[in-house]
C-alpha cells in the first residue's frame, strides 16, 4: 500500500441558503455576545493604536515640540532616501533569513533525533526548550559575556592557538553573532513544534512505506516531510515575525553597533527615532512600513507554505 | 466560598495584577517618615553609584527634612534620559531626577527653571543654561577626558614623563606597542560612550581650542561637521586605530568591562572622565595610576570639562515646593558632596567647598590637574557632554558615538562619518 497524501482540498462553496442562515438574528446575537469582548480588546489595543499611528505618521509630531504640523506623505517619501532606515531594512532582512532558515533546519534535525520515548529523550527536550522560556535580556547578558573580547569563547580559541575573534566588535561579524544568539534561543521552540508535528504522523504510514520498500530517506521525503508541513508553516511565520520585531537582544548586546547601524533592525531604529530623537511622527511612518512588510511577508509565507500542507 | 465572593476575589486579583503591571520600576525604595509630602526621585546606578550610596544620600536629607518622603526610582540602565522620557510619556514623570539631559526632555515645558536667587551657592550659576534659563542644578564639574596611565608600563617602555605634545603622545604609544602593551583602552559596548572619549579630546584640541563657541555656531548652522577642523579631529582618532594604538576588539566592552580592562593591565592609557578616579582609588593599583591632559600639537595646556550634572525638578510636580527643597538640600549638603567626591570623584562646583582630607592619589592627581587648568584658564567644553543650549540636538549623541566607532573600526572614513553626522543633524533639527 502506498501512502496516499492529498494536498489540502479547496473549501467547497457553501450553498447560498446556508450562507443566509449563518447571519440570522439569532446567529448574529450569539456572534455578538461571544465575539464582542475579543473584538473590543482587539479594537482598543490593536486597531486603535494602528489608526493613531497612521495619524501621527502624517505629522511631524514631537512630544517636546508644541507645534505639530500636518506633513502629508512627506515622512514616507523621506523613508526611502533615509540611509539609516534602508540600512536597517538590510540588517533586518539578513537577520530574518538566518532566523527563518537556521532554527528550522536545526530544529527539524533535532526533533527527528528526539522523536522517541523515554526519560532520556524527555530530558533532552527540556534542555532544548529552556532557552525559549528564559528572558531575552538574561540570554543576551550571558552571551555578551561569552562572546566578549576576553570572554570564554575567545579564551578557548586562544588556547587552541586560533586567536581571539571580535564577535561583537567587528562590523562584519557582529550581526551574525547576534543572529546566532537569537537562533540559539528560538531553536527550542522549533524543536517542540516539529516534535508535535512528528508525533501526529500515524505510524501506519511509516509501516506501509517500509513494506513498500522505502528506506529512511524515502520515508522522510514521502511521509515525514509532507506531514510536518504545518509545523514548518508555524515555525517559519513565527521566526519571520520574531526577526522583524528584534529589539531587546540588540539593545542589550550591541545597542545597534558597533558603529553606525551595523546591527540596528527596523524595530530598533523605530524606537531610537521615536524615543531618543523624539521624532515620533517619522518613527510612526517607519513602524507602519514595518507593519506592512511583516504582514505581507507573513501572508506570502502562509500562502506558499500552506499549499504544500497535506490532509490525511 | 460563594460564587459572588469567588467572583469578587477574582476581580480583585485581576485588578491587583493590572495595577502591579502598571507600577513604575520594580526597584523602588521609600525613605522618610510616614507623614509629609511624598516625592519621587529618579536615580541611576553605576559601579561608583551603588544602591547603598543613593539610599544613604536620600536618608541624610529626609532625616533633616522630616516633612519630605522620597520614593527612589532607579533607571534600568545608565540611560536615565531615555527612561525619564518613558516615564513622562506614561504620565509618571518623577518629581526630582538626576542628570537627565534637559535639552532632550523638553526642559521649557517639563522642568522647573531655577531662579537666580536659588542658585546663589553655585560657582557657575548659569552653567548648562538653555535660552538663559537653568533647569539643572550646576552642581559638579567633571573633566572629560583625562588620560589615566599605568606608570609601570610607561617606565617599562622607557617613557620618563607624561607626554606634553601630541607628537610625544604618539611616540609614547609607539614605545608602549613595541613593548607589547596596547597603548589605549577604548571600549564601547551597549553604552557606547566609552568610544567617544578620544574624540572629545581631539575635538577639544582641534576645534574648541580655536572656537570655544563651536557648538553654538553648529546650532546656528554657521559651521558643519564636515569642516576641516572637525574632520581632522575624527582623523586623529582613526589614525590611533590604524596604527594599532587602539585595540578594535575592545569596542565590544561595555563601560564596566572597559574600566576593568584598564585596571587589569590590558592597556597602558585610558581616556576617561574624572569619575574614573573613584574606581582607580578603590583598586589595588592606585599607586601605579597617573593622569595627564590629552596633549595639544604645540604643547599648550588644554583640558575639556563640563559643569552641570545636578538635580532637576519636574515643573508639574504635585509637590513642587517639597521637590525644590529636597533637590537644593541634596545638592548643598556637605556630607552628600563629600560622598559624591569619594564615590564618584565629582568636583563640587559649590562656593566655599573644598574636598575632604584623605582622598586617594588618583583623585588628588585628577583634581590638581583640573585646578592647574582652571588657574591657567585653559578649560574648554567637553564635546558631546554639553547639556545646555550648546548641546547636541536630541538623538545626536548616539550618532556621534556611532561615528567615532565607525572611524575606529574602519567602517567609515572621517570625511564620510562627518558627512553622515551632518545628515543626521539636518534630520534632527
Amino acid at each position: 500500500m502506498t501512502a496516499q497524501l492529498a494536498t489540502r482540498p479547496a473549501r467547497a462553496a457553501a450553498p447560498a441558503a446556508v450562507r443566509r442562515r449563518r447571519w440570522s438574528p439569532e446567529k448574529l446575537l450569539h456572534f455578538g455576545v461571544f465575539a464582542a469582548p475579543g473584538l473590543l480588546v482587539y479594537g482598543c489595543f490593536v486597531l486603535l493604536p494602528i489608526l493613531v499611528s497612521v495619524g501621527y505618521s502624517l505629522t511631524n509630531y514631537n512630544p517636546f515640540n508644541p507645534d505639530t504640523e500636518f506633513v502629508g506623505l512627506r515622512n514616507y517619501k523621506l523613508l526611502f532616501t533615509d540611509e539609516e532606515f534602508l540600512t536597517s531594512l538590510r540588517v533586518t532582512t539578513v537577520l530574518t533569513v538566518i532566523l527563518v532558515v537556521a532554527p528550522n533546519v536545526a530544529g527539524l534535525l533535532i526533533a527527528l533525533l528526539l522523536d522517541k520515548k523515554g526519560p532520556f529523550y524527555n530530558a533532552w527536550r527540556a534542555v532544548f526548550f529552556i532557552p525559549v522560556v528564559l528572558s531575552s535580556v538574561v540570554v543576551s547578558v550571558v552571551w555578551t559575556r561569552l562572546l566578549a573580547d576576553d570572554g570564554a569563547i575567545n579564551q578557548v580559541l586562544g588556547w587552541a592557538g586560533i586567536g581571539s575573534v571580535g564577535w561583537l566588535s567587528e562590523p562584519g561579524i557582529a550581526l551574525y553573532s547576534l543572529a546566532w544568539i537569537m537562533a540559539w534561543q528560538m531553536l527550542g521552540f522549533c524543536v517542540v513544534v516539529y516534535l508535535a508535528g512528528l508525533q501526529s504522523v500515524p505510524q501506519e504510514l511509516y509501516e506501509a512505506a517500509s513494506i513498500d520498500g522505502a528506506g529512511a530517506l524515502a520515508r522522510f521525503r514521502n511521509v515525514t516531510w509532507p506531514l510536518v508541513a504545518p509545523a514548518l508553516t508555524i515555525n517559519t511565520v513565527v521566526m519571520l515575525i520574531t526577526a522583524f520585531k528584534a529589539y531587546d537582544h540588540i539593545q542589550v548586546i550591541t545597542n545597534g553597533g558597533p558603529g553606525t547601524g551595523t546591527t540596528a533592525t527596523v524595530a530598533f531604529v523605530v524606537l531610537q527615532t521615536g524615543f531618543t530623537a523624539n521624532r515620533q511622527g517619522y518613527a510612526s511612518a517607519m513602524a507602519l512600513v514595518m507593519l506592512v512588510i511583516i504582514a505581507t511577508a507573513s501572508a506570502l509565507a502562509l500562502k506558499l507554505l500552506r499549499r504544500r500542507e497535506v490532509e490525511l | 466560598m460563594s460564587h459572588t465572593r469567588r467572583s469578587a476575589l477574582a476581580v480583585a486579583l485581576g485588578a491587583l495584577l493590572a495595577v502591579g503591571g502598571c507600577t513604575v520600576g520594580d526597584d523602588t525604595t521609600d525613605s522618610g517618615s510616614g507623614g509629609g509630602a511624598e516625592i519621587t526621585f529618579l536615580t541611576f546606578e553605576t559601579p561608583n553609584l551603588t544602591p547603598q550610596y543613593w539610599d544613604a544620600a536620600i536618608k541624610r536629607i529626609t532625616d533633616k527634612h522630616t516633612d519630605i518622603r522620597v520614593k527612589k526610582l532607579v533607571a534600568p540602565s545608565a540611560d536615565r534620559t531615555g527612561y525619564a522620557k518613558q516615564l513622562l510619556a506614561s504620565g509618571q514623570f518623577p518629581d526630582v531626577m538626576l542628570a537627565v539631559s534637559p535639552a532632550e526632555i523638553g526642559a521649557a515645558t517639563n522642568l522647573y527653571a531655577w531662579q537666580p536667587g536659588e542658585l546663589g551657592e553655585f560657582l557657575e550659576p548659569t552653567g548648562g543654561a538653555i535660552d538663559g534659563k537653568v533647569y539643572q542644578l550646576p552642581t559638579n564639574t567633571q573633566t572629560i577626558p583625562n588620560v589615566y596611565y599605568r606608570k609601570s608600563m610607561f617606565t617599562e617602555a622607557g617613557i620618563t614623563a607624561p607626554p606634553t605634545t601630541y607628537a610625544e603622545l604618539l611616540d609614547a604609544s609607539a614605545k608602549l606597542k613595541a613593548k607589547g602593551h596596547t597603548p589605549f583602552v577604548v571600549g564601547g559596548g551597549k553604552e557606547a560612550f566609552p568610544s567617544v572619549l578620544p574624540l572629545t579630546a581631539t575635538v577639544a584640541t582641534e576645534v574648541y581650542r580655536q572656537r570655544k563657541d563651536w557648538m553654538d555656531k553648529r546650532r546656528a548652522g554657521d559651521v558643519t561637521f564636515t569642516d576641516p577642523a572637525f574632520v581632522k579631529a575624527l582623523s586623529l582618532v582613526r589614525d590611533l586605530s590604524t596604527q594599532g594604538y587602539i585595540d578594535r576588539k575592545m569596542i565590544s566592552l561595555d563601560y564596566a568591562a572597559t574600566e576593568q580592562a584598564f585596571l587589569k593591565g590590558r592597556g597602558a592609557m585610558y581616556p576617561m572622565g574624572s569619575w574614573f578616579a573613584a574606581a582607580g582609588d578603590k583598586s589595588d593599583i592606585k599607586a601605579d595610576i597617573g593622569v595627564f591632559a590629552w596633549p595639544t600639537a604645540d604643547g599648550a595646556p588644554l583640558l575639556p570639562a563640563y559643569t552641570g550634572g545636578g538635580l532637576e525638578v519636574s515643573a508639574k510636580s504635585k509637590n513642587l515646593e517639597a521637590a525644590k527643597k529636597f533637590a537644593l538640600a541634596f545638592q548643598l549638603d556637605k556630607d552628600n558632596l563629600d560622598n559624591s567626591v569619594r564615590s564618584d570623584a565629582l568636583f563640587p562646583a559649590i562656593k566655599g567647598y573644598s574636598p575632604p582630607a584623605g582622598l586617594g592619589p588618583v583623585f588628588t592627581a585628577t583634581y590638581e590637574l583640573w585646578q592647574k587648568h582652571v588657574a591657567g584658564k585653559s578649560i574648554v567644553k567637553a564635546f558631546s557632554w554639553e547639556t545646555g543650549s550648546d548641546s547636541l540636538l536630541p538623538g545626536m549623541t548616539a550618532k556621534v558615538y556611532a561615528a567615532t566607532q565607525d572611524v575606529i573600526l574602519g567602517k567609515a572614513t572621517p570625511e564620510k562619518a562627518a558627512e553622515r553626522l551632518d545628515t543626521e543633524w539636518s534630520k534632527a533639527a
